[in-house]
């Protein structure tokens, strides 16, 4: 089965900026499995520091198979994730 | 809405960013005329009709962020009118707490019932049967309701076989269980402040961020700024609160590095008031004397009970508030340090500026004003070390969910009184505790126990909190398995106390 591999920055800011309701967003899509036709798993990962630099605005952020995601909310990373799966 | 990170969110928690680091960096305020630009960039709107629109709203929430009054509409202020004279270091507050911004206020219909296109104007059209006053009709082939008429009662709502039946309802009266929530004379929202407890339910519920509180991060900082002793002291819910990193010993060195001189937790006042209430309850309840006892740990809560109950006043609890209680041990063990109340609770700050509890505690911040101030201060949890929190025991760490503050009076009793058999009734959300209380007023409740809880599930479902409801509670029980003692019995505290 395809691993679609998810690393989300959980730093002050990504935090504050709502990664943790992006996790929630991206676990969510596992009751899913019937309506999106899943054969694909997610690994979700939190990361101390995407980056390991200040994100000057640009948080929350998210890797989604080794892409950076930038100024992430749950629809841009639940979609992109999607677009990976098998 | 709650539990989910919306556009609202994100604008309300960059306010409290900007205010700290605008307090932080200190100098000329008059800059704070800038800010909204910052929030608001660009010059295409995002939520609102206009961008100029948008940014107005940012500075009326800029303004609270800083403890100040709303501006008036229709006369010219600047946003940063009377903020350089705000920059002091004790707490302006000046009532009311929680305020609509009226050009925000989206002037939603006030309760009402709508057949919407979904109506098929089928042969049953069983809603026209079921109204008790003759208000729906089949018009044209479709069902339509006469508004002078309807009783609002939901019947026809309720057995519309395609859901063509809405109800209509303002968001922040519907989560408003005292029913404070009226119209001015555009149908905008306001508070009839007779009422409002500061539960801070409905400045969580408006979709359109027309509701805010004022905060005290702004005069909180400048007091940390002048150097002297500031104490924290930190509500049980904050388990969990800001991220993953964020174990309770970084948390206790991350408010140390913002500069707060030691750290308490509230449960330590939770365990003393648990073991108070224990004994009322076996002295006073349990002998007769006293019809019930209420618990007194949610300001909301008891302002509601004692205000639309008057006559059952005498039987909510007059222990001291996890809050009240903890800040007295902080001034006595630092008579100088002035105390800070960092928790998930909007009516805290109300409790807060009462007249006997005024000395007790100098600031009450939200957990998410917090993290604004963790965010402002570039905190960076990675690699932290911290000090174990040890206070507490697991009964006072409880209280942050709905359920704990009783389980903790209860345990106390069967600990302290063997034999005592205690009755427990409790309620969540305002509206569920007035009906609770008509109960007890019925006399339905006597030798009860009574629990309530303005916010529904608790603490950690209270207007200042950053995460989903069930992932807190789950974190608070993690952290109460984390108490080397469990039962407020045992808390070092009370029998230091008891020594003195």
């Amino acid at each position: 089965m395809k691993k679609v591999k998810v690393k989300v920055c959980v730093c002050t800011e990504c935090v504050m900026n709502g990664a943790m309701d992006i996790i929630e967003s991206i676990e969510g899509l596992k009751k899913l499995k019937v309506q999106l036709r899943l054969n694909s798993q997610f690994q979700v990962e939190t990361d101390n520091c995407l980056t390991g630099e200040k994100h000057h605005g640009r948080s929350p952020l998210v890797m989604v198979e080794g892409e950076l995601l930038e100024k992430c909310t749950s629809e841009t990373v639940m979609s992109k994730i999607l677009s990976h799966k098998a | 809405m709650r539990g989910i990170y919306t556009p609202v969110t994100n604008l309300r928690r960059q306010v409290f960013a900007e205010i700290a680091k605008l307090a932080y960096e200190g100098g000329d305020y008059s800059r704070i005329e800038e800010i909204p630009y910052k929030i608001i960039p660009g010059e295409v709107p995002t939520y609102r009709d206009s961008v100029f629109k948008e940014r107005a709203i940012v500075g009326e929430r800029l303004r609270l962020a800083i403890g100040l009054p709303l501006r008036r509409a229709d006369e010219h202020a600047p946003v940063s009118k009377g903020v350089n004279e705000s920059a002091v270091d004790k707490r302006v507050y000046e009532p009311p707490l929680v305020n609509v911004i009226s050009f925000a206020c989206n002037a939603c219909e006030e309760k009402s019932y709508r057949v919407t296109d979904n109506c098929q104007g089928c042969l049953a059209h069983p809603c026209v049967s079921v109204c008790p006053v003759k208000a729906v009709k089949l018009v044209n082939g479709k069902s339509t309701i006469d508004q002078e008429k309807c009783l609002k009662c939901g019947r026809c709502k309720e057995i519309c076989p395609y859901n063509a039946i809405v109800k209509n309802e303002r968001p922040c009266a519907a989560a408003c269980g005292v029913d404070a929530i009226e119209s001015d004379h555009l149908g905008r929202a306001t508070i009839n402040y007779e009422k409002c407890v500061s539960c801070g339910q409905c400045l969580v519920s408006c979709p359109f961020g027309a509701i805010a509180d004022k905060s005290q991060i702004f005069q909180l900082i400048h007091a940390i700024k002048t150097g002297e002793e500031v104490i924290a002291e930190v509500a049980p819910a904050f388990v969990g609160q800001f991220g993953p990193l964020v174990t309770p010993q970084r948390l206790k060195e991350a408010l140390k590095q913002l500069g707060f001189s030691d750290v308490y937790e509230v449960a330590i006042g939770a365990d003393i008031g648990a073991v108070e209430e224990a004994h009322h309850y076996a002295h006073n309840v349990a002998t007769g004397e006293q019809a019930f006892l209420a618990t007194s740990c949610c300001p909301s809560w008891s302002v509601m009970a004692k205000t639309q109950f008057p006559e059952l006043a005498s039987c909510v609890s007059d222990a001291l508030t996890p809050m009240v209680a903890t800040a007295r041990i902080i001034k006595k063990e630092h008579p100088n340090a002035r105390v800070v109340f960092i928790g998930p609770c909007a009516s805290k700050k109300l409790e807060a500026s009462r007249r006997t509890v005024r000395s007790d505690v100098d600031f009450v911040i939200t957990f998410e004003e917090l993290m604004g101030m963790f965010v402002a201060k570039e905190i960076d949890f990675g690699d932290m070390e911290g000090e174990e929190m040890v206070d507490a025991t697991a009964a006072g760490r409880g209280y942050a969910v709905a359920g704990g503050v009783a389980d903790a009076i209860v345990e106390s009793i069967h600990e302290l009184y063997p034999d005592l058999q205690v009755q427990v009734d409790r309620a969540e959300g305002l509206r569920n505790c007035k009906k609770m209380l008509a109960i007890a007023k019925a006399g339905k409740r006597n030798g009860f126990l009574l629990e309530g809880m303005a916010c529904p599930g608790g603490c950690i479902a209270g207007a200042g909190t950053l995460q989903p409801i069930n992932k807190a509670v789950a974190a608070v029980k993690g952290f109460q398995q984390d108490a080397p003692l469990k039962e407020a019995v045992e808390s070092p505290r009370i029998k230091q106390m008891q020594d003195e």
